[in-house]
């Protein structure tokens, strides 16, 4: 065979190297199995034993080493100094007797060895390290020229499987993001039909598990100061109440990441491998803390995944609040169910309509400042055949004070029928009463016996504000003081005292409870007072009883600006002039 | 929304659920429930087949994430096998072929539980 067959034979079989190298190169979008190729074909073509590929880094300003293949002292994945001249980076090749002084002391015959250009058209990428042949020859001029075609094609391929990666990177980074934005979309959908705070505590840790691909995963939460775990896993045991709370308090912003410090103090926390915590605030005022261990591929958490953290958490915990407000309306309406049934037992217990007495002209009402109160009045008949009427305030108000005036009006309806004087029955309340409630509950008490026959009045006032009487023809009041103190506040040491008024016809005598003086103006500050209560009566005597007392509520309603701050009650006899049947 | 639903069987001794429908945030509880009833009984050797399976949510993969060491802790595995491309992008987006046997078929799942058993 002639050498100019033999040259034209090579030629070709180096032109179909490289026509099948290029083909599998530009379809490969693996850059490890370009380089790898591009090593393997050129170290097999040309006979070398020892060959490497660097690539530029151009934030390094340095060549990372990819691949060697028989160097030793040069190491995969390091930055190597390579050349001295930016020039270089243009030559097609040079002999590695040009290399960086820094380079390693690797190549035995510099002047024999080269590196050759990896580059496109318009840039430079790296350098393909060939030490010198294994038979020791130059290289020859063909050879250089194969080399360096193929290094062309694999550097086109090597940029194109690169841009395909980032691509494939973007276009996974996106598909993410959609995922996370309908993971959002479909859990406050799913929120918003939800009423279960475990239920959304549930599906909450389920989404955050799986997209952020975690095992370990707790949310504390507190509604006024409790502090409850409502949703965990992975944790290793429970958390006490104590460390829910001091985990709580130790997060302090909205994304942390727990350095040394936190570790040291908290060994809950090292102890279960929490990586962040979220804590969530509303208000100013954080409401949840949030902790979730590391991904299970160790891939560190980025921005976007703590804001998609802190979205779905706000979004959970928005709805976990949203729960507890509304226990907090059934609540309360079940109270305010409650206390409209206490009013209207309540106002049973007080006699409605008013029954009539002969010979007296008789009214009386009560007021409430709330739902339910603490005033009290009843007529009732006594077994003689008498009216007894009754007055009381009970120190307080609301449920408890209600309670108490309850007590009172169930007392006095038993000690009705039984044959004792007022004094002696007014004593036995007030033990009882005394027994039975704590030393800060009393009442204030006036009650009396109407003797029709002989129109004669005998009552006992424990401790009740005097009730007034305006007798006929005169402008001055008398005040019933006689009794004793008021029930409940010590036991009975001296017996309560009654005592007897005659009631002439037209003689007004009026009970009260102290928020009829009491009522206050509030621009003067000043109470409606004794006063004007005695300067109403004076003023409505002539009129009727039923009269006088509208009257009267009228003038404190008025001179309250309507706003009555406590209860209010009264009850009015007015001796008739005449007996009428 | 399609009915999501969970069948459950046995294959060569081991333990087979049979997804369908639609694994959202609501229907989550449900995969949750019928895990930890093998979990409680004792049985670690799961394959989940998601052949009838058209769609999963996050919370259905944090299903998975929740229960994955609590049956390896007792031995056994969890395989999962039989995905439609849009179901398996998901598990890859997030990165779950890292940590998981995500198989082609039901049939490989049972090969790999008996050759890792024998």
């Amino acid at each position: 065979m002639n050498r100019s067959s033999k040259n034209n034979q090579q030629t070709s079989f180096e032109l179909k190297t490289v026509l099948e190298t290029s083909r599998m190169l530009v379809e490969s979008r693996d850059p490890d199995f370009i380089i790898n190729s591009l090593l393997l074909i050129i170290m097999g073509r040309l006979l070398v034993s020892k060959a490497a590929i660097f690539i530029f880094d151009p934030a390094q300003d340095c060549y990372c080493l990819k691949k060697s293949k028989g160097f030793d002292g040069l190491n995969e994945q390091q930055f190597y100094k390579i050349i001295t001249r930016k020039e270089q980076q243009n030559v097609s090749y040079f002999t590695s007797d040009f290399v960086h002084p820094e380079f390693p002391q690797v190549i035995s015959e510099p002047e024999k060895s080269i590196f050759i250009n990896l580059r496109t058209s318009n840039n430079h990428h790296g350098f393909l390290l060939l030490a010198a042949k294994a038979n020791n020859t130059p290289y020859r001029k063909e050879e250089l020229e194969f080399a360096e075609a193929l290094c062309i094609i694999s550097t086109s391929a090597l940029v194109n499987s690169q841009l395909f990666n980032e691509l494939n990177n973007t276009y996974r980074n996106l598909d993410r993001r959609i995922h996370e934005l309908n993971t959002l979309f479909d859990l406050s959908k799913e929120f918003n039909f939800l009423v279960d705070r475990e239920k959304i505590a549930s599906i909450f840790k389920f989404a955050l598990l799986g997209q952020l691909f975690i095992r370990i995963f707790f949310l504390i939460y507190k509604n006024q100061d409790s502090y409850s775990l409502l949703a965990a896993s992975g944790l290793s045991g429970k958390p006490t109440d104590k460390q829910l709370k001091t985990i709580f308090d130790a997060i302090k912003s909205d994304v942390v990441i727990p350095d040394s410090e936190l570790l040291k103090q908290h060994s809950w926390i090292q102890k279960n491998k929490i990586a962040s915590f979220i804590s969530v605030s509303f208000q100013n005022e954080k409401v949840a803390v949030i902790g979730v261990g590391e991904r299970a591929n160790k891939i560190p958490f980025t921005e976007n995944d703590y804001n998609f953290l802190k979205s779905l958490s706000n979004l959970a915990v928005i709805s976990i609040q949203k729960t507890y407000f509304l226990d907090e309306r059934i609540d309360k309406e079940r109270m305010e169910e409650e206390l409209s049934i206490a009013k209207s037992i309540q106002q049973g217990l007080m006699p409605d309509p008013i029954p009539q007495i002969e010979g007296i002209d008789l009214a009386a009402k009560t007021i409430s400042s709330r739902e339910v109160g603490g005033d009290y009045f009843d007529i009732a008949k006594s077994p003689d055949g008498n009216t007894i009427f009754s007055i009381a305030d009970v120190t307080g108000k609301g449920v408890p004070a209600a309670l108490l005036m309850a007590n009172l009006q169930s007392m006095l309806h038993v000690l009705l029928p039984v044959d004792i004087t007022l004094a002696e029955a007014t004593d036995r309340i007030n033990m009882i009463i005394f027994k039975n409630t704590p030393p800060d509950k009393f009442i204030t008490f006036f009650w009396a016996k109407y003797v029709s026959t002989h129109k004669l009045l005998r009552y006992v006032n424990a401790g009740h504000n005097p009730p007034l009487l305006l007798r006929d023809q005169s402008e001055e009041f008398e005040t019933l003081t006689q009794g004793g103190l008021l029930l409940g506040a010590m036991e009975s040491i001296m017996p309560y005292e009654q005592a007897d008024i005659q009631l002439n016809p037209n003689d007004v005598l009026v009970c009260h409870t102290d928020g009829v003086e009491e009522a206050m103006d509030e621009e003067t500050d000043e109470e409606y007072g004794t006063e004007r209560l005695k300067e109403c009566i004076r003023k409505n005597r002539h009129k009727t009883s039923n009269e006088i007392l509208e009257a009267i509520v009228e003038d404190v309603k008025r001179y309250s600006g309507n706003k009555l701050g406590d209860d209010l009650t009264l009850l009015i006899l007015k001796a008739s002039d005449s007996i009428s049947e | 929304m399609k009915n999501f639903k969970i069948d459950h069987r046995t294959n060569n001794g081991l333990e087979v659920l049979d997804l369908h429908g639609e694994l959202d945030a609501h229907t989550a509880s449900q995969l949750e429930d019928a895990l930890k009833q093998l979990i409680s009984h004792k049985k670690s050797y799961i394959i989940v087949n998601f052949h009838q399976l058209e769609y999963i949510a996050s919370a259905g993969l944090g299903v998975f994430m929740a229960y994955i060491e609590d049956v390896r802790s007792i031995g056994g595995d969890i395989k999962l096998t039989n995905m439609n491309d849009k179901v398996f992008n998901v598990f890859d987006l997030l990165g779950f072929p890292t940590l998981y046997d995500i198989l082609e078929d039901e049939e490989s799942a049972v090969n790999k539980f008996l050759k890792e058993l024998s």
